[in-house]
């Protein structure tokens, strides 16, 4: 896949994968045990402009092409999972308001999150579920003067223990509306959730909205849209963090388990020359292979601003996060008990690979719109 | 512009439009004035595989302005909203 690459775009990658062998590998573990990242490593992140790798340089961002970012994820994705949630978030926020926000909100928060000064986080999901955003029941209601008020709740927010600004979803009567609520906003009460099995350092939370006052200035797009085009726009950049992210998760897997099986004995045979170990090799190397592909599609869609960006990112998702959870299983079991130990990465690996099937769209959610495009796709062909 | 290059302009979005709107929803026959979002003819990512599609074909860049159903609702509102974006009016009648 190395092959269309550009120099640059090779160079960076080498940057990223320099980056967190020495300040993501090492520390992986012990975030993921203490379920928190430390501050230094985001501040990290953000002095190096990462957060906002893909926005405009003329809004405070490095500019780089989506290309570059799916690389950045990866590389992330390969170190640690929970990390690169706080990449895809960020991205998820900025990409929806820079798309969708007024001038002065673009303004105001833009470069703040360019530069990793605030972390946001996307609030769409409720506790009544997550897969039909449609049945909302997040509301806003007009107050006296100009500004609404929010009541509802939204749960597993990522990044919402340590986030400054959420991007909200709800309906306005039977309107979707999105709106931006900043942290220290009165009547806004943040929840943390521990002990998810994976993304445990991810900073998940429950938010609660207890009459917050929404002014003008805050509401993001118009009534009516907040569904159809805010939340998509955040969604596809979701969707091509996150099919990097368990590339670089796949990645890690094929590594871990190929020097693994290169190593280690069995009698005096070494485990890679057992036929079976051969086989669970050779299919997580070609889908690595398989899935580099599909985001590098996905990334270049999104590049060229081609209306098949959106399914390509389905694509991608839907195929990386499916070969990471295959992949991460057969990791441990190549490596055995030694996989079964969070001194070993592939443990992780497997906790978190299985979140990646569940965040930005369900496997079967992917299954739905997938099949229905492709379904519509011949039936149009046969008209 | 005059009435006559506008009116081919026009017929020339008008085409695309239809064109693309025919090959990615599930409709056999599209009349100019059909509403697009009516239940089940689009998927949740329609709204945003158009928006992308009359950026780069038109070379237009949409904002929150320009988020009012009225401009996406049918291939005739879409067409006007083209023809408006990229200042493609019809000639003023000129002093009589
Ligand atoms: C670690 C983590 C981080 C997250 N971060 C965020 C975040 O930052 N922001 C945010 O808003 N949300 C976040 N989420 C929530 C996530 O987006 C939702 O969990 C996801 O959308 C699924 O919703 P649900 O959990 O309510 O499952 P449900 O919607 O209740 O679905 C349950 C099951 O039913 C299946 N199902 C549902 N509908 C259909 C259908 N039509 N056809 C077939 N099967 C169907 C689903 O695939 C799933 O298997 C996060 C979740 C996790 C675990």
């Amino acid at each position: 896949m190395q092959y269309l690459l550009t120099e640059q775009q090779k160079a960076r990658h080498g940057d990223f994968k320099t980056f967190v062998n020495q300040n993501v590998e090492p520390f992986a573990e012990k975030w993921d045990r203490e379920q928190r990242l430390p501050e230094s490593v985001i501040a990290l992140l953000a002095k190096l402009g990462y957060l906002g790798c893909s926005l405009p340089t003329q809004n405070g961002g490095h500019g780089w092409d989506t290309v570059t970012f799916g690389l950045l994820n990866e590389a992330l994705g390969r170190g640690s999972s929970s990390l690169n949630g706080v990449l895809t978030v960020q991205t998820m926020v900025s990409k929806a308001l820079l798309k969708w926000g007024s001038v002065e909100q673009i303004r105001k928060w833009i470069p703040m999150l360019a530069q990793g000064e605030i972390i946001g986080a996307f609030a769409l999901t409720e506790p009544g579920g997550g897969s039909d955003i449609h049945s909302l029941v997040t509301e806003f209601t007009d107050s006296r003067g100009d500004s609404l008020v929010l009541n509802g709740a939204k749960k597993w927010i990522s990044c919402g223990q340590f986030a400054s600004l959420f991007l909200v979803f709800g309906k306005l009567g039977d309107r979707s509306l999105a709106c931006l609520v900043p942290r220290e906003t009165p009547g806004l009460e943040v929840e943390p959730i521990h002990d998810l099995m994976g993304f445990r350092a991810a900073g998940l939370a429950k938010l609660t909205f207890n009459n917050v006052e929404v002014p003008p200035a805050n509401v993001v797009g118009k009534p009516g849209f907040a569904l159809s085009h805010i939340a998509p726009v955040g969604l596809h950049y979701g969707r091509i963090s996150t099919a990097c992210s368990a590339l670089g998760l796949l990645r890690g897997c094929f590594e871990e388990s190929v020097t693994w099986a290169a190593t280690r004995k069995i009698g005096n045979q070494p485990l890679g020359d057992i036929g079976m170990i051969r086989s669970l090799i050779a299919e997580m190397g070609t889908d690595l292979e398989a899935g580099s592909f599909l985001c590098h599609s996905a990334c270049r869609a999104a590049d060229e601003n081609l209306p098949e960006a959106f399914e390509k990112a389905l694509m991608a998702k839907y195929f990386t996060s499916r070969a990471a959870v295959r992949a991460a299983s057969d990791a441990v079991q190549i490596q055995g008990a030694a996989g079964c130990h969070a001194s070993s990465s592939v443990s992780r690996f497997y906790r978190d690979a299985k979140i990646m099937e569940i965040i930005e769209g369900t496997t079967q959610i992917h299954e739905h719109l997938l099949g229905g495009i492709f379904l519509g796709q011949v039936r149009r062909s046969l008209q | 512009m005059t009435n006559s290059s506008h009116a081919e302009e026009e017929k020339k979005v008008r085409e695309t439009v239809t064109n693309f709107l025919l090959s990615s929803i599930n409709i056999a026959n599209l009349n100019d004035d059909d509403n697009l979002f009516a239940s089940g003819i689009v998927n949740s990512l329609f709204a945003v595989q158009l928006m992308t599609f009359l950026e780069k074909i038109f070379v237009i860049e949409l904002g929150m302005d320009d988020l009012d159903i009225e401009n996406f609702k049918s291939v005739n509102a879409t067409t006007a909203f083209v023809m408006r974006k990229k200042g493609w009016q019809k000639a003023e009648a000129g002093p009589s």
